[in-house]
């Protein structure tokens, strides 16, 4: 119990640091949000009075206090450029980034782990110099180059996919979730979610191959094929379980990771999602925006990193944390 | 014998040489100042405008032709900003440019703000531009209302700037546009000076052929807002001047004219009267009275609420209504781009609506542009239908507009992917390119090999251009700006930089807006020798490589850090 009490105050010491890291950092940063308002007419009043509206007036440390207090009440302020709650702002592009990121998350985890616990029986054949090489390959491929040529290929030239946007033009429906079950998304998810299954899928492959490669000379291996158990019975039921540790926490981590959307592919398919967002949040200085996405991103990561920690010793009850 | 005499004299000639440019850097050398300081040019980042990142590189290249040490620097945008705006003591030389924006088809933001001395602290003269002169004819310019008067006024002004060279004038660069002709007859795009196909006049007058009657268009950015109070950035205001209308509105000839308003008139210089039409009605059904229009003058005019619109209106002094339709505008000075700039950027809102979040706001820090009517409600020919700021608008007619539009709807797609842009507009997926921020070749093959597709291009009303910081020596001096400007090679920045997709530019006033731009002043001869002799004549020598300040000047300034 004092295990997890000392492990959630850490988590929070961690939090209290990158709050106040990301706070530094924008103001610190060269350039301030008036340089987006420069407008031929805008005289030193105006410029003051749009200064004192977004509190940038105040002393730094009185700036500090007011959004640390704020944060507790679970305020995340008001965007300075879009002048809504930061929250709403965030929450409008919520949905499209987590449907595309964990998919394309689950798909090349999917793919990952059963490609690699099958390379992993397959040593030395003609099947290992193919696809591990090819697997690297797409893991080192920049996202976008292997995105531009997707869009080519299916999108311009074959016309099987829409070249971008996450629903056609004026689409219209009835609620949220119609928007996301209808067919007319899925279209227009399969070649962004292609784009990043792709680039994810190496490490849990090559992972899982390597973990699986260890396992299958453990003793208790070769005895169950003494036992006389089928080879996929022994791959699957006996060595894939326990190969799958360090791909949960890299899938735990990688899931974090997910909130903050894909900048790359969210660019080359026009998705409309929170990784675009967040850039042009910190391109025009809008500190309440970039502070509110990144510490979400943050929280989420953190709380990911310790639910692992905890569950790790029920999912490997060899790990004692006392 | 002689060789030998010879060769002591050559050898006494050398050394006198050396002593002579050992001695050069010092107080006793006669005939040249301290070598001047290492200049620096700040660029945009590559990534960010790789056009104006390149010319950097090509002016820095020419420049140390002349015996300058320079260094082009590029900086990201804000950074940039920051030192150029808010740092105005502290830079050198930038490369910067003007946007071109239909209001800007008058000339008096150009002349007036770039220019006079007044906006020279904290407004749009960063470069601290001061002549007494020059102040003169722009004050003046805006002053005179006769058109024929003014225009010579304007001449003069690019004269005077094109003497005084504040900055080098690069380019206006070519924008370049499309559409399917398939889908819209082409002889309903309109074609608007300086700013091409995607203007007011297409939206509403574009036809359609066939079965799809959306216009769909794309910006490579993401919205900010639709909201009639609050300047956002360029796509906001394609579809807030579609929502909202104007009392007057820009045309296609670059001019101002009757919109909202049945007619605008000026009695004399400071007064002005106005009547609207009697046909109006907002997308909520009620009718647009004169008591609507004076609301949207007067909240920015007697509040500090609207505090983005508060420019618009600080030429007038009060407004007068006179009548159910009619209203007289008493300004307190003369200002010949009123129409333009006040009657043409005001939008008329809905007094039903705003006035009881003005109210609420009283004794309040906040202002208007925090307040969201989500409905939107707007008298201009379409209205909202719903603004996901990230992925699209979707407007539709307004069928009970006095001039509706011909089109159902009008789609605004977010698409920051330039590549895919074409492919979008091959597909149909978009079918009038309304920016393009790619490779002008792609697009050009594609017109080509694609019977559908037309390509439109014009001539901004914007401009690139390199700003000297006229505070800081070497450039405070009009023959050093002269020099550095000539030694500048424009063909070579138009043709590589811009692959050929720009004119060459001689002032602040675009060819695109015809009749104000002076044809007869011409751009002032250019080349290295040019250059070098202008230099020569004001004293500016080079020894040891180096170019040098003319006698007795010292070097008081480091470069920017």
């Amino acid at each position: 119990m004092s295990y997890v009490l000392r492990r959630l105050a850490h988590s929070l010491f961690v939090l209290w640091a990158v709050v106040t890291i990301l706070f530094l950092m924008f103001r610190l940063m060269p350039g301030n949000p008036l340089a987006a308002y420069i407008n031929e007419q805008l005289n030193e009043e105006d410029q003051r009075q749009i200064m004192a509206q977004f509190g940038l007036d105040r002393p730094l440390y009185q700036q500090y206090a007011i959004y640390l207090w704020n944060l507790l009440q679970g305020n995340l302020g008001m965007s300075f450029f879009r002048r809504e709650p930061v929250w709403d702002v965030i929450v409008s592009a919520l949905p499209n980034t987590l449907i595309l990121t964990t998919t394309g998350l689950l798909v090349a985890y999917l793919f990952g782990v059963l490609a690699g616990a099958w390379l992993a029986t397959k040593r030395g054949t003609l099947a290992e110099g193919v696809i591990v090489p090819a697997a690297l390959a797409t893991r080192a491929a920049p996202e976008f180059w292997i995105g531009m040529i997707l869009l080519t290929l299916f999108a311009f030239t074959l016309g099987w996919f829409p070249s971008g946007g996450a629903n056609s033009a004026g689409a219209a429906y009835a609620s949220e979730w119609d928007r996301i079950f209808s067919i007319d998304f899925a279209r227009h998810l399969f070649l962004p979610a292609l784009t990043l299954a792709l680039y994810l899928q190496g490490l849990p492959l090559l992972l899982m191959r390597s973990t699986m490669l260890e396992i299958l000379h453990d003793e208790f291996i070769t005895m169950a094929r003494i036992k006389g158990l089928s080879p996929w019975r022994i791959t699957l039921r006996h060595a894939a379980r326990n190969a799958l540790l360090p791909v949960v926490t890299a899938f735990a981590l990688g899931l974090g990771a997910t909130l903050g959307g894909n900048v790359v592919v969210e660019t080359v398919f026009s998705w409309p999602g929170l990784g675009r967002l967040l850039v042009g949040a910190v391109a025009q200085s809008d500190y309440p925006l970039a502070q509110g996405a990144f510490f979400l991103i943050s929280l989420v990561l953190i709380s990911l990193n310790l639910l692992v920690d905890l569950i790790y010793g029920w999912l490997d009850p060899r790990v004692s944390h006392d | 014998m002689p060789r030998h005499a010879s060769r002591r004299a050559i050898l006494g000639g050398a050394l006198t040489v050396s002593i002579a440019a050992a001695l050069a850097g010092s107080a006793l050398a006669q005939g040249a100042g301290d070598p001047i300081r290492k200049i620096v040019i700040i660029t945009d980042t590559q990534g960010a405008m790789p056009q104006a990142y390149q010319a950097g590189q090509l002016i820095a290249q020419e420049w140390r032709k002349l015996g300058l040490d320079v260094e082009a620097r590029p900086m990201a945008r804000q950074a940039q900003t920051d030192l150029v705006w808010f740092n105005r003591d502290k830079w050198d030389t930038t490369m910067w440019r003007m946007v071109g924006r239909p209001e800007r088809s008058d000339p008096d933001e150009m002349t007036f703000n770039l220019f006079h001395s007044s906006t020279a602290p904290r407004g749009f003269n960063f470069v601290g531009y001061n002549s007494p002169d020059y102040d003169k004819v722009a004050e003046q310019q805006r002053q005179t209302l006769d058109p024929t008067a003014r225009q010579a006024l304007i001449k003069q002004a690019q004269e005077i700037v094109n003497r005084d060279a504040p900055y080098a004038f690069l380019l206006h660069p070519n924008t370049l546009q499309a559409f399917n002709q398939n889908v819209f007859d082409p002889a309903s795009i309109v074609v608007q000076k300086g700013v091409g196909i995607r203007n007011f006049w297409t939206f509403i007058g574009a036809a359609p052929k066939g079965a799809q009657k959306a216009m769909i268009i794309n910006s490579g950015t993401a919205l900010q807002a639709i909201h009639p109070l609050y300047i956002a950035g360029a796509p906001d205001s394609w579809m807030n001047e579609l929502i909202w209308d104007r009392l007057v509105r820009i045309g296609p000839d670059g001019l101002p004219r009757p919109w909202a308003a049945e007619s605008f008139k000026f009695v004399d210089d400071k007064t002005v009267d106005i009547v609207i039409r009697g046909d109006m009605k907002f997308h909520d059904g009620k009718p647009v009275t004169i008591d609507d229009v004076i609301f949207s003058y007067e909240a920015p005019l007697k509040t500090d609420k609207s505090p983005m619109f508060k420019p618009f209106v600080t030429d007038i002094d009060r407004i007068e209504k006179t009548g159910d339709r009619s209203l007289r505008m008493h300004l307190k000075r003369a200002n010949a781009a009123f129409a333009t700039t006040a009657l043409g950027r005001v939008f008329i809102v809905p007094r039903h609506v705003w006035e009881p979040h003005l109210k609420s706001l009283e004794g309040k820090p906040d202002t208007l542009e925090a307040i969201r009517d989500p409905a939107n409600v707007g008298s201009g020919p379409f209205k909202q239908v719903r603004a996901r700021l990230n992925e699209e608008i979707v407007i539709e007619r307004h069928a009970e507009h006095w001039a509706a539009p011909k089109v159902d709807r009008v789609v605004l797609r977010v698409i920051p992917n330039a590549e895919a842009v074409v492919g979008m507009l091959r597909s149909g997926e978009i079918n009038l390119l309304s920016e393009y921020g790619g490779d002008p070749d792609v697009l050009d093959k594609l017109a080509k090999d694609n019977a559908a597709i037309k390509l439109t291009q014009v001539t901004d009303v914007g401009i690139e251009f390199l700003a000297f910081n006229n505070r800081r020596p070497p450039f405070d001096d009009v023959a050093f700006r002269n020099a550095l400007s000539a030694a500048i090679d424009r063909n070579v920045i138009v043709q590589a930089a811009w692959n050929g997709y720009a004119v060459r530019s001689v002032s602040h006033v675009s060819p695109a807006i015809e009749f104000w731009h002076a044809r007869d002043v011409k751009a002032p001869p250019t080349g290295l020798d040019v250059a070098k002799s202008i230099l020569d004549k004001a004293g500016y020598k080079v020894e040891g490589g180096k170019l040098r300040y003319p006698a007795g000047k010292k070097e008081a300034l480091q470069p920017p850090g």
